[in-house]
């Protein structure tokens, strides 16, 4: 195979191969549009949900973080001429089938930082090497967030298992979001992802990532004495 | 009907200017002085929580027990959360909801890092502070910003959140209020 392309600025995306700028595009519109629904649909209710004032402000300051994420996309996404209106919520794309289940409990709020919030480590990650540089930068800007949004979910969780009533409660959030997350990663046979992969824009096929995935979401939970529960992969 | 109209550029610049200005942080753990004492009573008196006894934490571990008490009061996060909605919707009345949507997420967003780095340089400085509570302090003083231009927005001078955002400029966190009495840091 020959050398991948390598993008350095976004004046450079300007002259790369079409295919590459469709795919730069579809992950930046897809990165700002689930960044600003999770900021929406969880954590900011979240905020309401938090049990002492220390945990609404920590919760703010995911929040901001995660809106904060969704304008890092955008503004890359207008520089690269995306227009604002295709990295919204309702402008045709679909959002993940985890955002059509609104938060009720802080319970949930938790266990969506301790395991959505790994999903969405293991999707930077996979951007960290990426050869559109600009992307590859706001993904290294944004991983010692999405990082300390996993640990938000692991010390709430060490909080709330120190009773039996808590840990029931989590048990049941983790059982219920857990199932839609291995899908966050996208289908075997992803079109997209061969392209992102040819392009060396991403690193990793779906189902490498998805297995890494479970793998680690196994682990956290067995720190905190929780299972998972068992999910169909993928098509 | 009320007349909606484009957000006003200038009233939300000089917000900003406000926000670069201020003294996040600066004054945590120092003695209360008499501007702060006005500030904390207008801000009870503007909230409508009755008579407070004035209570100051001293070091970083203090106030993050004040964070964390189980019989904190929820009255005065529930007040401001009222306050909150119906300036939200005062706001709405008059500007874009997008636009104003956008406006507020992106002054929030670009100030976080600032009194994220504010809050830093104050633990450092102090030291006991877990690391967490630099990102709820981030966290208090976003949450003030935003209640600032969304009453500026709503043009409620006689907001709460304008005493609050003065004790915040002034160095100051709010802590909340744990049975009678409201806590500074």
């Amino acid at each position: 195979m020959s050398d991948p392309i390598v993008v350095k600025t976004v004046e450079e995306l300007k002259s790369a191969p079409e295919e590459y700028r469709e795919a730069i595009a579809k992950l930046v519109i897809s990165h700002a549009i689930n960044e600003l629904y999770g900021a929406q649909v969880f954590d900011e209710p979240a905020i309401a949900y938090a049990p002492t004032p220390y945990a609404k402000w920590l919760t703010c300051r995911v929040a901001m973080e995660e809106y904060g994420h969704h304008v890092r996309f955008k503004q890359l996404g207008l520089q690269i001429g995306i227009p604002e209106e295709r990295m919204m919520p309702g402008a045709g794309k679909r959002p993940l089938s985890i955002f059509e289940f609104p938060l009720k409990t802080w319970e949930e709020f938790v266990a969506i930082k301790l395991l959505a919030d790994l999903a969405e480590i293991l999707q930077v990650e996979d951007l960290l090497h990426c050869t559109f540089h600009p992307l590859r930068n706001l993904a290294r800007a944004t991983m010692p967030e999405e990082r300390f949004h996993a640990q938000f979910g692991e010390d709430f969780s060490a909080e709330l298992v120190k009773t039996p009533k808590g840990k029931a409660r989590l048990q049941a959030a983790v059982n219920e979001y857990y199932p839609y997350l291995p899908s966050f990663f996208g289908g075997s046979k992803s079109k997209n992802n061969e392209i992102f992969r040819k392009w060396r824009i991403k690193q990793r096929t779906n189902d490498e990532m998805r297995q890494d995935f479970i793998k680690r979401a196994s682990e956290v939970a067995a720190k905190y004495g929780l299972t998972l529960p068992e999910v169909r992969q993928a098509a | 009907m009320s007349q909606v109209v484009v957000l006003p550029r200038t009233l939300l610049d000089q917000v900003k200017a406000e926000l670069r200005a201020a003294a996040w942080f600066a004054a945590l753990g120092e003695p209360l002085t008499d501007g702060d004492r006005a500030d904390a009573e207008g801000y009870a008196r503007a909230l409508g929580l009755g008579a407070l006894v004035l209570g100051q934490a001293s070091d970083w571990p203090e106030a993050e027990r004040v964070l964390k008490a189980p019989d904190w009061s929820p009255i005065w996060w529930d007040r401001e959360e009222t306050q909150r909605r119906r300036l939200l919707v005062e706001a709405e009345a008059r500007y874009p909801e997008r636009a104003l949507w956008t406006a507020l997420t992106e002054l929030t967003t670009e100030l976080g890092d600032v009194v994220h780095g504010r809050a830093g340089v104050a633990a450092a400085r102090m030291a006991g502070a877990a690391k967490a509570s630099v990102h709820v302090a981030a966290g208090a003083a976003a949450q003030a910003a935003y209640q600032l231009a969304l009453a500026r927005l709503a043009e409620d001078a006689a907001s709460p959140f304008e005493s609050k955002f003065r004790l915040f400029a002034a160095g100051r966190w709010p802590l909340g209020v744990v049975g009678s009495t409201l806590i500074l840091f």
